[in-house]
């Protein structure tokens, strides 16, 4: 082995891990478009070597000291020069394997869920584009890569989720997701801009480093502001949430691996890789606390009332993105991200639990489920019950580590006022989680069970098994990977030389269980018990359920500014500008060459003698030209 | 040399205006044939009277050119009018505007 050192190892597992899937991308949209198995193995080909890469990364550089950059000049313009490579540390390693090992599992489950879907080449396609999107983001080494791969990410979330396009809410919710996402990224790229402005370039490792000190407190928070913008574009915070519960229009396997485990954590995994940047800045992190946790508490608050399965969960990821940013914005970098790995895990096996039912009984509804006997299939119910538990943060599962992480960092901060609201977070998440639980568990009524469950699983039996391997490793995972969190955390912290934040709050731990354990009794009691009437206590409170129901009124306010400001004033100026000047410019033109036309076709008579006599008065006057 | 070679010219002159004239005005394939033949006439008079002036043979053998060449086009153009004639039932100029 003279000639592969470690390092070229290394560069070449990256390179295969971020790049071989977008040539399962073009490969597949090119040339075998129409041969949707063959695309299918390509795509999962792809996938399986990036994801394998992406472990071979993972293990190789376990306990990796420094970061390691592979780098090469891309753009030069006078002195400023902009690189492009990737950055390998433990952060971007974790997310990688993270992202490669969701998207494996999508991608097979996939295989069962969009069986015989006519698009089904144009899925994978799709999905090997966000694979690569992704894989690249996380590896970025400058902040100018990473807003590309971010943009790429957010094009195949609106391609996936307009994926049924024949269906007119599908491209509406992929058009808003756009659009919205878009507004956070306009504030993001004026942060980059900012940034290479006053830095002069926009390494990463520059940005984290010493360099970024001797910036100017206000330039650090107003870049950190602007790109904290592209973090609530993309992880769907507070003032931009509405687009998430819509993107739930997509295929099930896309709201798994988009909408809840990768893509959307994409904005707290830059949040996480810019952190050493955001905490010189403590009115950043100030603002980022309370963005997190007023859209934590706002999501629970609309979970508790949606009958559609996936938009709870849909709500639900949004308040657990928010308690990720609480987590990094109290500034408990491993507690962020650790959460974040937990939550990719189990928020994925949620999404995919719910698509099988979805996949059996064709309804979203999680009162017709559990009317048709969704406890009938046995495997998604129990990975189902194992997903809800973690994401309620019940001792063995993952999710209990992680939140414990992320209360003890919010008890760690002055004001109590932050601790209080993760608990009350806590309450509600174990509240709605379990209200769904009991509604699909016990149904209040039995209807026509029997025949109609017998008829489904009959049906797609052969789906069913491919549906269900991934649902059972990702809840072995689950179960699982809480028992990490030392490791985990001791990875992280590496490369910082810094020791794990560890919180001593020996009342923390009991305080959240027994608020567990009070929303569980809560929801055990309204929808669980013998002859319970299923009706929520925020149901009884109409005003409340109104005001919950209808998203706090937050998509009515976007469609009011819409209507008024901008189709009302821009559009409308537009529009005259359009009809009057650049239409009456381009009519004008036309008119005037039809009617030159008009008078030229006087001269076009059509008859020989006309012509003779043009030929000869031109040759007198000729002549009289040269001879006289 | 009797006639000066300014009346050859413009006797040519004449000749060719009134083919010109023939071949604008008349409303008739035949007599347009008819004018360019005339026309080619006058140019023919023109050569012979500088042949004369200059004492050169040249001119002379042009306006056999001439002439032969006028025959040839002749024929060909009263076979074209034949067979448009068949085609149309018609000889006025003005009634061949398909293209227009």
């Amino acid at each position: 082995m003279a000639a592969a050192g470690p390092i070229d190892t290394t560069l070449l597992a990256a390179l295969l891990a971020t790049q071989l899937p977008f040539v399962a991308f073009a490969v597949i949209l090119l040339l075998t478009r129409s041969r949707p198995r063959f695309s299918a193995g390509l795509s999962l080909a792809a996938i399986t070597v990036s994801l394998l890469s992406a472990g071979f990364l993972l293990v190789r550089h376990w306990g990796l000291a420094r970061p390691l950059e592979y780098s090469t000049l891309w753009v030069a313009s006078g002195d400023v020069s902009i690189r492009t490579g990737f950055l390998i540390d433990p952060l971007s390693l974790l997310m990688l394997a993270v992202v490669a090992a969701i998207c494996f599992l999508v991608q097979i489950y996939s295989l069962g869920y969009m069986a015989g879907d006519p698009g089904f080449s144009r899925y994978y396609a799709f999905m090997s584009l966000f694979a690569w999107a992704m894989t690249n983001l996380t590896l970025a080494h400058t902040l100018l890569q990473l807003y590309i791969f971010w943009e790429l990410v957010g094009l195949s979330s609106y391609l996936l989720i307009g994926f049924w396009y024949e269906k007119f809410s599908a491209s509406e919710a992929g058009k808003k997701a756009f659009v919205m996402t878009r507004c956070g990224d306009v504030a993001f790229f004026l942060g980059v801009l900012l940034i290479l402005l006053h830095l002069g370039n926009l390494n990463i490792l520059d940005l984290n480093g010493p360099a970024a000190g001797r910036l100017s407190p206000a330039v650090v928070t107003a870049g950190a502001l602007l790109i904290f913008g592209g973090i609530i574009g993309k992880s769907a915070q507070f003032p931009l949430l509405t687009w998430l519960p819509d993107a739930m229009e997509g295929p099930t396997p896309v709201s798994a691996l988009l909408h809840s485990a990768t893509m959307v954590a994409a904005g707290v995994y830059l949040f996480a890789r810019l952190f050493p940047f955001f905490s010189l800045s403590p009115t950043a992190l100030a603002v980022c606390l309370a963005v997190g946790t007023v859209s934590m508490l706002i999501a629970s608050t609309m979970a508790m009332v949606s009958r559609d399965i996936k938009q709870v969960w849909a709500y639900s990821t949004i308040s657990q993105l928010g308690l990720m940013i609480m987590g990094l914005g109290a500034g408990n970098y491993v507690a962020g991200v650790f959460h974040l790995t937990t939550h990719a895990g189990f928020k994925a096996l949620l999404f995919l639990c719910s698509g099988v039912f979805i996949h059996s009984f064709h309804s979203n509804d999680m009162v017709a489920i559990g009317r048709q006997g969704g406890r009938r299939l046995r495997v998604p119910m129990a990975c189902l019950v194992v997903a809800a538990a973690a994401l309620s943060g019940i001792p063995p599962f993952s999710g209990f580590f992680s939140k414990e992480l992320i209360l003890g960092a919010l008890a760690d901060l002055p004001n109590p006022l932050w601790v209080a609201a993760g608990l009350l977070g806590a309450f509600l998440t174990t509240y709605y989680t379990f209200r769904l639980i009991f509604i699909i568990l016990f149904p209040a009524e039995g209807g026509p069970e029997t025949e109609h469950s017998e008829d489904t699983r009959h049906r797609h039996d052969g789906g069913y098994l491919v549906m269900a391997s991934p649902l059972m490793v990702l809840a072995g995972v689950t179960v699982f990977l809480g028992f990490g969190e030392g490791a985990i955390a001791r990875f992280l912290t590496a490369p910082s030389g810094a020791q794990p934040g560890a919180s001593h709050h020996a009342w923390l731990p009991y305080a959240a269980l027994s608020l567990c354990a009070a929303a569980l009794f809560l929801a055990w009691f309204e929808f669980g018990r013998r002859g319970a009437a299923q009706v929520g206590f925020v149901e009884r409170i109409v005003p409340l359920h109104a005001l919950f129901s209808n998203r706090w009124y937050m998509d009515r306010a976007y469609r009011r500014l819409l209507d008024h400001v901008v189709y009302g004033v821009f559009s409308r100026l537009c529009a005259r500008n359009d009809q009057k000047v650049i239409d009456g410019a381009v009519d004008g033109l036309g008119q005037a060459t039809a009617a030159a036309g008009g008078l030229m076709s006087i001269l076009h008579a059509g008859m020989v003698q006309y012509r003779l006599i043009v030929v000869f008065v031109s040759i007198v006057f000729m002549a009289i030209y040269f001879f006289v | 040399m009797s006639i000066p070679f300014g009346y050859v010219l413009a006797l040519s002159g004449i000749v060719v205006v009134l083919g010109m004239i023939c071949a604008v005005a008349r409303r008739n394939l035949i007599m347009i044939l008819l004018g360019v033949e005339v026309m080619l006439n006058g140019a023919a008079i023109a050569f012979i009277g500088a042949a004369l002036r200059w004492q050169q043979l040249e001119g002379q053998a042009f306006v056999l050119f001439i002439i032969a060449i006028a025959a040839a086009e002749v024929s060909l153009g009263l076979a074209l009018i034949v067979h448009l004639y068949h085609r149309t039932g018609s000889l006025n100029p003005e009634d061949y505007k398909v293209l227009r």
